[in-house]
């Protein structure tokens, strides 16, 4: 089956990532007695949950060939939802039920517009972007809401009892394992794959592309409503400026994953262990007291590494295996944006 | 996308081994951090890089010496609250004695303060605080001065800049920003009441305020705004140093009849000092603040001082005293303008 | 080909027109050379990134390190300056500085075949790390700025502000070379079908090269407006510009799928984003609000130029897609 073969073929990369973890976790034990504590696990954890959750229906629509740089304004849409209703008056539980509608309703958008529009998703996103953030100061403007509900704001700030981890861990594991499922083992999984590879090719082979990717990014509104309960119950308050700059970190951390940006190929657990990582890695640095600036260094230099490694290797490869033949020169993997 | 890929997996994991490898020697060749006697200090801005924090971390890094204490200067790049958290976990897992803190985010990182807090670290915020609900995550605050006294000074020094008439805006930091908003606030009412002849371009000052997000070019973008949507402006007041360096930029570019004053650092105002784009510009010295703030953290250790209203610190050889909500306060802004902004631009 | 890239533009020159009309209209402030001071003053630094950015996404590539390197490159022809060195030496380095950022991009992308968006991410957060790295809290104040700059800043030329001039000559150049050189149609060819133009014979990884280096290079030039414009230079100076400048070129109908649009298309783009947001505030519309319009008015514009460049739509329909 292609499919298989395609599952085989992308072994790489992502494992390289894992790999990569094994070693970040190693060697930060030995570096630093701080690393390794369940304190620290439990720190890691908390601080990673937000990207995880986004990062999930962002590896989807990235392997369909789309893109959503509006998740960060939509997130903070939906925490300033939550927090706005509340203050009105509304009771904290159907305040994220409003949140989880307002989440909804931004996926839709972005999914109507790139899909029943044909609207480049990059470019469209842009402006869902400015258009997302910009509500969120309109509902809040500069006034910030606090003083949650203690038993809410208790499930995003302490621990399940007896355990170091966090209470969103019971929220995240359950959604990382449905997505992996999703995406290798069923039909929706082989039609994003299909819609990444060639969109005309998927329509003619009788996939409803429109319909599928439009839903795609609905449950990334979701999935983003989801983020944004946690974010707004962790950080015990709705602000219109959360999460500035979530958008590049989660495409980053799914890049890393291994996931092209061309799409058509990538793996979930290679964004998974891409996500542990990028936690781990900034703990790590963290604790050996490295600056911030540094941390940016790592992270950019992590990136190129992500996409320069495979490359250099199948290179070297091909110049090895092709001494003989005429080169042809690659004519696929120099497209960028799709 | 093709080629054999099993193929490729030893080279790739080869060369990810060597990533690896060298990862590793920079961790190992990391400086390790120096094991004084004394206490270990966490001072925390809300963003490193800025000079204004620069200057605030100079006078911490003097009061450690003085008190023989380890200090590292430690924070996110950007000025958020959810960033300046993963650094009070890191503040958390490394066992500092004391942290103090400038709050980028008034609410956001208060569950963190508290986790802090329960692991025995004294939190001192300096220059910005946390809402005063959560005034309790922390053992005291060390802010410049009432914020009445900071909003209602800006009202005076553009006051005094427009001869007492006129109309008057301002252009903030983000709408977010607490200190801000509290400055902003106290303004109001005392401009309208204190000079009949002066009141606010949009009729109230929230109607009258831009936010440029402590953002040179959106500070930039909304002094402009100003003057395009109120041509008759006749001053603008901005309480924060990346506004007012703009705004006074924007004036001398244009050429503009504006008069602008607000909070500004000496060091980066005085061109426009001397040249006379600006006549007056005030600012308390950050350098006091890192340093009172260390003291206030160390004595709170040394349960010397426990926070309380009317309990006391020293802080090299004066005595400051807690005031209700918990706030130590340094005194009233200094003011510069070309009589003394040759002498302070050499000192922050 | 000519008249195509003429119609291209037409529907989003009429808009800018319309816009700024009745905008000024409402706020006849705006409607005066003041108010066309600001405009142009205003776009001055969108208008020259967006030659660079052009160039890139022509290719269908694109590149997002371009605001870490014009930040870089001020801060770097701001510190020279203000150790005594004079204006050449400092815009040279600032200039050479882009141009290695550039070909470290085009390098990789170009050579090494890796995605343009992937690549620019790195080298964004890389330069942006290195460059608070170097500079810290340090600050170059306005008065280290060399005096050429500053006096470009604040003057005019036949009432059209010096640094607007610097960007749209540069824009008539590129522009010019895009139109009117092979190397340069290249690059249109490269952007709408990539297998053709190597079974055309371009030389397509020089090309690709050249544009991230010349781009790069456009962004360390950049850095000398960035300086005049703002009287500083530190380590967020030119933060998150790149959005801008990619939004400013889609609205001018440089098309993200590749192989469409023209600089002059891009300015105007950078134009009316920058008229959207005078006239918002000469209309008194609340800045919060401000936000969401300008975000629905950007999405109105891709969506309008999709409806009236339906022309392209067929290409994209028979390209042979990987």
């Amino acid at each position: 089956m292609n499919f298989l073969t395609r599952i085989r073929s992308s072994i790489g990369w992502d494992k390289g990532v894992g790999a990569l973890l094994v070693l970040t976790i190693v060697i930060g034990s030995l570096v630093t007695p701080d690393f390794a504590t369940t304190s620290n696990l439990g720190f890691v954890v908390q601080d990673i949950g937000e990207i995880m959750i986004i990062a999930l229906p962002m590896t989807f629509l990235i392997i369909a060939g789309e893109i959503d740089l509006s998740v960060a304004s939509a997130l903070s849409l939906v925490s300033s939802s939550i927090g706005y209703s509340f203050a009105h008056g509304v009771p904290f539980g159907w305040a994220l039920v409003i949140g989880i509608l307002v989440g909804l309703a931004t996926g839709a958008l972005n999914g109507f517009l790139v899909n029943y529009l044909g609207l480049q998703s990059l470019a469209v996103t842009i402006g869902t972007m400015g258009l997302f953030r910009g509500l969120c100061f309109v509902l809040l403007g500069s006034n910030p809401v606090n003083q949650l509900p203690d038993f809410w704001t208790g499930l995003g700030i302490n621990n399940i009892p007896g355990t170091f981890l966090p209470w969103s861990f019971l929220l995240i594991a359950p959604l990382v394992i449905i997505a992996l499922i999703l995406l290798h083992f069923t039909r929706i999984g082989r039609w994003t794959f299909a819609a990444g590879i060639s969109s005309e090719a998927a329509n003619f082979a009788g996939i409803p592309v429109k319909r599928f990717k439009f839903f795609m990014y609905v449950a990334t509104g979701f999935m983003v409503s989801l983020a944004a309960i946690v974010y707004t119950l962790r950080f015990a308050s709705a602000s219109p400026d959360s999460a500035m700059g979530y958008e590049l970190t989660t495409i980053a951390a799914v890049l890393f994953g291994g996931v092209s940006i061309a799409g058509g190929f990538g793996t979930m657990w290679g964004v998974i262990f891409s996500v542990i990582e990028l936690g781990a890695i900034r703990s790590v640095l963290q604790l050996v007291n490295f600056s911030s600036n540094a941390l940016q260094i790592v992270s950019g230099s992590l990136l190129l590494f992500s996409v320069a490694v495979p490359k250099v290797a199948e290179m070297l490869k091909a110049r090895r295996e092709t001494r003989v033949k005429t080169p042809t020169p690659s004519l696929t993997s120099s497209r960028s944006v799709e | 996308m093709k080629g054999s890929p099993l193929n490729m997996q030893k080279n790739k994991l080869k060369a990810v081994l060597a990533v690896a490898a060298l990862g590793a020697v920079a961790l190992v060749s990391a400086p390790a951090q120096a094991n004084a006697a004394g206490l270990k200090i966490a001072i925390m801005p809300k963003a490193v890089n800025i000079g204004y924090f620069t200057a605030w971390n100079k006078g911490a890094q003097t009061a450690c010496k003085e008190i023989k204490a380890t200090c590292t200067y430690l924070g996110p790049t950007e000025a958020t609250g959810p960033a300046q958290v993963q650094f009070i976990n890191q503040v958390i897992q490394k066992k500092y004695d004391v942290l103090v803190i400038s709050a980028a985010d008034q609410n956001a990182i208060v569950p963190s303060l508290n986790k802090a807090k329960a692991a025995g670290i004294k939190i001192v915020t300096s220059d910005a605080d946390v809402a005063a609900t959560a005034a309790s995550s922390r053992v005291v605050s060390v802010l410049p001065a009432a914020s009445a006294r900071i909003g209602t000074a800006e009202v005076d020094w553009i006051a005094a800049a427009t001869g007492g008439k006129g109309k008057i805006a301002v252009l903030s930091a983000a709408a977010t920003a607490a200190n801000q908003n509290a400055w902003i606030a106290a303004m109001g009412p005392y401009l309208t009441s204190k000079y009949p002849n002066m009141s606010w371009v949009g009729g109230t000052v929230d109607k009258s305020t831009f936010y440029g997000d402590d953002d040179a070019t959106k500070s930039t973008a909304q002094f402009d705004a100003i003057l395009s949507q109120y041509p008759d402006v006749a001053g603008i007041i901005s309480p924060t140093t990346v506004g007012v360096l703009a705004a006074a930029q924007e004036k001398k570019t244009k050429n503009a009849s504006v008069k602008v004053t607000g909070l500004g650092l000496p060091s980066q105002m005085a061109p426009y000092i001397e040249d006379g784009t600006v006549e007056k510009v005030g600012l308390w010295n950050p350098i006091d603040l890192g340093y009172v703030a260390v003291y206030a953290g160390a004595a709170a250790k040394a349960g010397t001082f426990t926070g309380k209203v009317g309990s006391s610190f020293k802080a090299g050889k004066k005595s400051y005293s807690v005031v209700a909500g918990g706030i130590a306060y340094l005194g009233d802004p200094f003011t510069f303008d070309k009589s003394n902004i040759a002498t302070f631009k050499a000192i922050y | 080909m000519r008249n195509l890239l003429r119609i291209r533009e037409l529907p989003i020159a009429v808009v800018l027109v319309a816009f700024f009309s009745i905008a000024a209209l409402g706020n006849h402030q705006l409607f005066s050379f003041s108010g066309l001071h600001d405009l142009l003053f205003g776009s001055s630094i969108i208008c020259l990134l967006v030659s660079a950015e052009t160039l890139i996404i022509v290719m269908k590539h694109i590149d997002l390190s371009i605001g870490s390197t014009i930040g870089f490159a001020s801060y770097i022809i701001g510190k020279n300056a203000s150790n005594g060195h004079g204006l050449l030496y400092c815009l040279l380095l600032g200039i050479i500085f882009g141009l290695a950022v550039g070909a470290v991009n085009g390098l990789l992308v170009a050579y090494f075949k890796l995605p343009s968006l992937v690549v620019t991410l790195g080298t964004l957060y890389l330069v942006r790390g290195l460059f608070n790295q170097v500079a810290g809290g340090d600050f170059i104040n306005s008065d280290k700025v060399p005096h050429v700059l500053s006096f470009m800043a604040s003057h005019t030329f036949a009432k059209i502000p010096y640094l607007f001039i610097v960007a749209f000559v540069l824009a008539l150049i590129v522009g010019f070379y895009m139109r009117n050189f092979r190397s340069g149609r290249d690059l249109y060819a490269i952007g709408s079908n990539l297998p053709a133009a190597y079974l055309a014979g371009i030389k397509v990884e020089k090309r690709t090269f050249w544009a991230f280096t010349a781009a790069g290079g456009i962004a360390g030039l950049g850095g000398a407006l960035l300086i005049a414009r703002f009287g500083q230079a530190q380590a967020n100076s030119g933060l998150g510009i790149e959005l801008g400048v990619v939004a400013a070129c889609v609205v001018g109908g440089v098309a993200i799928a590749g192989g469409i649009g023209t600089v002059f298309g891009a300015i105007i783009g950078a134009l009316l984003l920058q008229t959207i947001v005078l006239a918002l505030g000469a209309l008194g519309v609340s800045q919060f609000w401000q936000g969401v319009v300008n975000g629905a008015l950007l999405i109105a514009a891709i969506s309008l130029d999709k409806v009236l460049s339906s022309r392209s739509q067929r290409t994209q329909i028979m390209r042979v897609s990987e």
